[in-house]
């Protein structure tokens, strides 16, 4: 039964969540069974050594690509699942706010004896509960594969928990934005501007700021610069990464709920 | 809600958008147990109105209140325990059944509500079982025509609500509307629809640019109708009968047009028609509401209902 907007929101984003919980498992279970043919006895690390800076920051952190944990990291979880994950929270974060009002639907639920507050809350809730399933298939689809690769490739509970936990934040962040400003605002010009915005200038900064000297001063700008995947496996995660994250939501959520309650619904 | 509160109380209220005025300083307040239409042409500022009774937009100036509590945008899901509310274009969660709709807007609502909701599933006949983005307008508007009274409401605000609905099902509606104002219910009514307006309500408000132009009871508006004459002469000096109200003239291409109200004896009316000189074309209609309502259509936007110029 339907009781809430939360459970309501879940029903109908039924098939975005299966659609992109099997993607992303998809993704990584590829990326996974990749990893005995990138395995070559170091040589590719010793090649990765002589490689310009400018071509490693678009592929990534690479890492040392001997140990399974810190290949995925470097090739699953460093620019790779930010960005995709970055880009569809941002999907997600429109179709729970912008485009619910631009369907009249959310002036309907609006019609209800159901706060503002709560129909804020509970599609984020339900965004966020969408979002934890994905980053659950992506790991079950790591774990899936490595039963059928051949040489030694583990990586431990706590690495996969740490990655997957940082994934979890990069997303609710970019789902947060598009989310908040545009219940905010009911514009989805301002709501997916801002997003796009964000995310490219992070991807930009993130990948050409260790070759281009004078971006490299803005790279601390970047959203994906405080998700440094290979460094979480090596020595694990920084607070003050995780409150980049926690800060830029609890206040994009606070000023969401403040302006949403006062404006006009379309 | 106390005796003495009224049901929907407006003071004052302005809504403005930017530079524009949807709404300009409109005072009014229903009584409980009243049956309200409220009537305008595209654009008078009827949808603002109850989009500000409903708290979907703030008031720019003034204050509403509604069932006793002060409607903001912030505060209005209180309000909204005691509100049905249904418009023609509304647009319900496509992605649900219509069971499913109900069952989540019974859920949002206290006290049960199952035989109140059985019974308007058997008059309005919706069709449940399909996604409401797959049924048809009329279909759509059965569901949110039942979901407004299902939770058995004190005031019912709709806005334009047999909009999609077949003549059978507008009676059904219109039926169901004379019931609720035979249990004490207060509805607030947008139509285009003068005829259904007429049928079920108790008092008439007419909307334009913004502001209230007429707000009369029916018995009010039955004593003053009469017949609404146009006609068109080629004597320029023809002069309007004796008790002629509300006349207007106008002379193009030595064709003089002559509009007024006449509440008079109709044989008088007749006689004074047949005096006329190069009489070129006699129009008269019944001067009710209606009339009331297209002539100041006419005077807004130059055209008459049909379109023409």
């Amino acid at each position: 039964m339907m009781s809430s907007v939360f459970t309501k929101t879940l029903h109908e984003k039924r098939f975005f969540l299966i659609g992109w919980t099997l993607g992303f498992a998809a993704i990584a279970a590829l990326l996974a069974s990749f990893y005995p043919a990138m395995h070559q006895d170091g040589a590719i690390d010793s090649l990765l050594a002589n490689m310009p800076p400018a071509f490693k920051g678009l592929i990534g952190n690479l890492g040392d690509l001997s140990q399974f944990d810190t290949y995925i990291a470097s090739q699953l979880f460093d620019i790779r699942v930010p960005l995709i994950a970055g880009i569809m929270a941002i999907i997600l974060g429109l179709g729970l706010s912008v485009s619910d009002e631009e369907k009249g639907e959310l002036r309907t639920i609006l019609s209800l004896p159901v706060s503002r507050s709560k129909v804020f809350i509970q599609k984020w809730l339900a965004m966020l509960l969408i979002m934890i399933m994905i980053v659950i298939g992506m790991a079950a689809g790591i774990y899936v594969v490595l039963p059928f690769i051949d040489i030694p490739a583990e990586i431990s509970i706590e690495h996969m928990a740490l990655l997957s936990g940082m994934t979890l934040l990069v997303m609710v962040t970019f789902g947060t934005i598009p989310f908040a400003i545009g219940l905010a605002t009911g514009k989805r010009a301002a709501a997916t501007g801002v997003a796009i915005l964000t995310i490219i200038g992070s991807f930009i900064l993130s990948t050409f700021g260790q070759a281009v000297d004078w971006l490299a001063d803005f790279e601390k700008l970047s959203l994906l610069h405080y998700f440094p995947a290979v460094d979480i496996v090596k020595s694990g995660v920084e607070l003050s990464d995780i409150s980049v994250f926690g800060v830029i939501t609890s206040v994009l959520l606070v000023i969401g709920i403040i302006c949403f309650r006062r404006r006009d619904v379309a | 809600m106390s005796d003495m509160q009224p049901a929907i109380d407006v003071q004052g209220v302005t809504k403005r958008f930017g530079r524009f005025k949807a709404v300009h300083d409109i005072t009014f307040s229903v009584p409980e147990g009243q049956v309200v239409g409220f009537v305008g042409a595209n654009g008078a500022g009827k949808t603002t109105t109850i989009s500000m009774l409903m708290g979907f937009i703030s008031v720019s100036e003034g204050n509403i209140s509604v069932a006793g509590q002060h409607v903001s945008t912030g505060r209005a899901h209180k309000v909204h325990r005691s509100i049905g509310y249904a418009a023609g274009d509304m647009e319900l969660p496509g992605g649900l059944t219509g069971e499913q709709y109900l069952d989540f807007l019974l859920s949002q609502s206290q006290g049960d509500h199952t035989e109140t909701t059985a019974m308007l599933l058997k008059r309005f006949k919706p069709q449940l079982n399909k996604k409401i983005r797959n049924l048809s307008r009329g279909n759509k508007q059965k569901i949110a025509l039942v979901a407004a009274f299902a939770t058995d409401p004190d005031v019912i605000v709709l806005d334009e609500p047999t909009s999609g609905l077949d003549p059978v099902m507008q009676e059904t509606f219109l039926d169901y509307v004379r019931e609720l104002s035979k249990q004490g219910k207060t509805v607030f009514m947008s139509s285009h629809y003068l005829q259904e307006v007429t049928e079920v309500c108790d008092r008439i408000m007419l909307m334009s640019h913004g502001q209230i132009v007429q707000d009369l009871m029916k018995e009010e508006l039955l004593k003053n109708s009469g017949k609404h004459v146009v006609i068109r002469t080629g004597y320029v000096h023809t002069k309007p009968p004796r008790g002629a109200e509300s006349v207007e003239s106008s002379e193009t291409d030595d064709v003089t047009t002559l509009r007024f109200v006449y509440k008079g004896d109709v044989e008088l009316l007749q006689r004074w028609l047949a005096g006329i000189k190069k009489l070129q074309d006699v129009e008269v209609s019944e001067y009710n509401l209606e009339g009331a309502f297209s002539s100041l259509y006419e005077a807004e936007t130059g055209e008459n209902e049909e379109g023409e110029s």
